[in-house]
C-alpha cells in the first residue's frame, strides 16, 4: 500500500483524500515546471544559456520527486502505468505533461554538460533550441495543470472555480523566479564554475564574467520575482474573500476558516506575511537579504499555499449529512484499525 | 434500453438504517466504509408543527457522472443500464473519483486501495432481483427499477409526483428521486 491516509476518520465530510504528498506534488510540479518555463523562456528571448543549466536540471529533479510522490500516494502503487489507460482522463494528461516536461528538460540539460566533455551533440544548437520551446511549453502546461486538475471538482466549492489554476500559475512562477534566483548563486562558487567548466577555466578573469553574466540573471529574476508577488497578493486576496463574499455555504465556510478561523494564522502571517509582503519589501530593499533570504521564503509560501488549498477540500454536506457523521461513534479507531480486510 | 433509478419515499422512511445495515451484509463491507446512510437533519419546526424528515443516500448513478470521465484507469465506469461501478481489479487508488463525487458515494481505506461505491447490486439486479437495501426496506421506502418502462413502479411514480434531486444544479443529472416528506431535501 502506498502513503495513503490510514487514519480512521468517522466524520467523512471532514477525510481528506489526498494529504501532504498532493500538496508537496502541486509544489514540485508548479515549481519545476514554471522553472522550465522560465529557463526556456530565457534562453530564447534572453539568449541567456549555460547559467540557466542548474536550474533546468533542479526543475527535472522537482518534477521527478513530485512525480514519485504522486506514485507513492497511490492506494496501489505497483500498478502506477494504469494511468495511461484512459484517453479523457485529466490525470493522464497530466502524466503525460510530466513526462514530456522532464524529458525535453532533461534534454536541454544534456547541451549544458562540461564543455570539456566535446560530445558530439553540442553543435546541434537548433535541436538545443527546439527543447527550450518544448520544455517551455509543456513546463507552463505542467504549471496549469495542477490547478486544472483541482478546479475540475464539481464537488469541492472552495477549488470548483476557474481561479484556481491562475492563483497557481501565478504562485508557481513566482516560486520558479525565487528557485532560478537561489540557484544561480551556485555560480558564485569558484569550485561549482571549475566543475562546470573545467580547471583551466578557474582565472579571475573568466569567473568574473560569468559572475557578471550571472549577476543579470539574478537581478532578472529578482525584478520578476517583485511583480509575480504583488501578483500574487492580489490574486489570492481576491479569490479568499471574493469565495467569502460570493461562494456556496460550503466555500463560505472555508473562506472563513481562513480569514479568521483555523486557518488564520497560516493565511495571514505566514501566507501573506512572512511568504509574500516581506518578501517584497525585501526585494525592494535589495542587498543580502533579498539574495538569501526574500526567494527562501517566497518557495516556503509556495508550499505553504498548496497545503492552505489542498486542505480545504470539503465537499458540500447534504442537508442532514454533518448531523450524521458527527455522531459515529468515536473512541473506536483501534479496533476498526485492527480490523483487516479479508480479501 | 433500460435505465435503472431509485425512487425514495421521504413520506415512508423511519430512519431505521436498515438499509446501510443489509448493504453492508450483502456487499460484504469493510469496517470505516458506508455506501448508503439515513440522514436527517433532526426535529424541525416549532412546536406543535415539528416535522422530521429522513434522506436515505445512495450513490446517485447520475447520467453525466463527473466520477468516471476523471479515471485515468478506466476502472470507474458506466454500463449501459446506467449502473456506476468500479472495477476494482483496474483500480488504483488514485482517489480523484472520490474526490469528485459532490455526493460522498464513494470511499477508499487504507487496507484495500481501491475505491468501493455502491453497485445498485448489480450482481442481485441483473439475475432479477431487487438491491439488498430496496429488498430490505421494510417501509416500501426505497423502490427500485427501470425508468424507460412505463409499466415499473419507478417511472410511474417519477412521472406522476413530484420528486427532488440533491444537487441537481451541478449537472451531473442524477438518477435517485426523492419524494419529499414535509421539508424534502433542499
Amino acid at each position: 500500500m502506498g502513503l495513503m491516509n490510514h487514519a480512521m476518520e468517522p466524520n467523512k465530510l471532514q477525510k481528506h483524500y489526498w494529504i501532504w504528498p498532493i500538496a508537496w506534488y502541486l509544489f514540485l510540479g508548479g515549481l519545476g515546471g514554471a522553472t522550465l518555463f522560465v529557463c526556456g523562456l530565457l534562453d530564447i528571448v534572453f539568449g541567456i544559456e549555460y547559467l540557466l543549466a542548474p536550474g533546468a536540471l533542479i526543475a527535472v529533479g522537482c518534477l521527478g520527486i513530485g512525480s514519485l510522490l504522486l506514485i507513492f500516494e497511490l492506494g496501489q502503487p505497483k500498478v502506477f502505468i494504469r494511468v495511461f489507460l484512459s484517453a479523457t482522463a485529466i490525470i493522464k494528461w497530466g502524466a503525460c505533461l510530466l513526462i514530456l516536461a522532464m524529458g525535453f528538460g532533461f534534454l536541454y540539460f544534456l547541451f549544458w554538460l562540461p564543455p570539456e566533455w566535446n560530445l558530439f551533440w553540442y553543435g546541434w544548437v537548433w535541436l538545443r533550441d527546439v527543447c527550450a520551446a518544448l520544455m517551455a511549453l509543456f513546463g507552463l502546461c505542467v504549471v496549469v495543470y495542477t490547478g486544472v486538475l483541482l478546479c475540475t471538482m464539481k464537488s469541492k466549492p472552495f477549488w470548483n472555480t476557474p481561479a484556481l489554476p491562475v492563483l497557481f500559475t501565478v504562485s508557481a512562477l513566482s516560486t520558479a523566479t525565487a528557485g532560478l534566483a537561489l540557484a544561480s548563486l551556485l555560480w558564485g562558487f569558484p569550485w561549482f564554475v571549475e566543475f562546470w567548466f573545467g580547471a583551466d577555466a578557474g582565472s579571475e578573469a573568466f569567473l568574473q564574467a560569468v559572475r557578471h553574466d550571472n549577476e543579470l540573471v539574478v537581478e532578472i529574476m529578482h525584478l520578476a520575482d517583485t511583480i509575480l508577488v504583488v501578483g500574487e497578493v492580489i490574486v489570492l486576496l481576491l479569490y479568499v474573500l471574493l469565495m467569502r463574499a460570493s461562494g456556496n455555504v460550503t466555500a463560505k465556510s472555508i473562506a472563513l476558516e481562513w480569514i479568521s478561523g483555523k486557518k488564520a494564522l497560516l493565511f495571514w502571517v505566514g501566507m501573506m506575511g512572512c511568504g509574500l509582503i516581506i518578501p517584497f519589501a525585501l526585494y525592494l530593499l535589495g542587498g543580502a537579504a533579498a539574495v538569501f533570504v526574500a526567494p527562501v521564503l517566497v518557495l516556503a509560501a509556495g508550499l505553504l499555499l498548496r497545503f492552505l488549498i489542498v486542505y480545504s477540500d470539503k465537499r458540500r454536506a447534504v442537508p442532514g449529512e454533518e448531523r450524521y457523521y458527527a455522531r459515529m461513534p468515536k473512541g473506536d479507531e483501534r479496533f476498526l484499525q485492527s480490523w483487516k480486510a479479508p480479501y | 434500453m433500460t435505465r435503472y433509478a431509485m425512487v425514495m419515499d421521504q413520506r415512508r422512511c423511519i430512519g431505521c438504517q436498515s438499509c446501510t445495515v443489509a448493504c453492508r451484509t450483502w456487499n460484504e463491507l469493510p469496517m470505516d466504509i458506508i455506501y448508503n446512510p439515513v440522514v436527517t437533519e433532526g426535529v424541525l419546526g416549532e412546536w406543535p408543527n415539528v416535522h422530521r424528515t429522513f434522506t436515505p443516500l445512495i450513490c446517485m448513478h447520475c447520467d453525466n457522472p463527473p466520477c468516471t470521465i476523471c479515471c485515468p484507469c478506466k476502472a470507474s465506469q458506466q454500463d449501459e443500464d446506467g449502473i456506476v461501478w468500479v472495477e476494482s481489479e483496474k483500480c488504483m487508488g488514485c482517489k480523484v473519483c472520490v474526490n469528485s463525487c459532490p455526493y460522498g458515494a464513494r470511499d477508499v481505506n487504507g487496507h484495500e486501495g481501491f475505491v468501493r461505491k455502491c453497485t445498485f447490486c448489480m450482481d442481485r439486479v441483473r439475475e432479477g432481483d431487487q438491491p439488498y437495501c430496496v429488498a430490505t426496506c421494510h417501509q416500501k421506502a426505497r423502490i427500485f427499477g427501470d425508468l424507460d418502462d412505463p409499466a415499473s413502479d419507478v417511472s410511474k411514480l417519477v412521472n406522476s409526483l413530484k420528486t427532488n434531486r440533491i444537487f441537481e444544479e451541478l449537472g451531473t443529472d442524477p438518477q435517485v428521486y426523492y419524494i419529499p416528506d414535509l421539508g424534502g431535501v433542499h
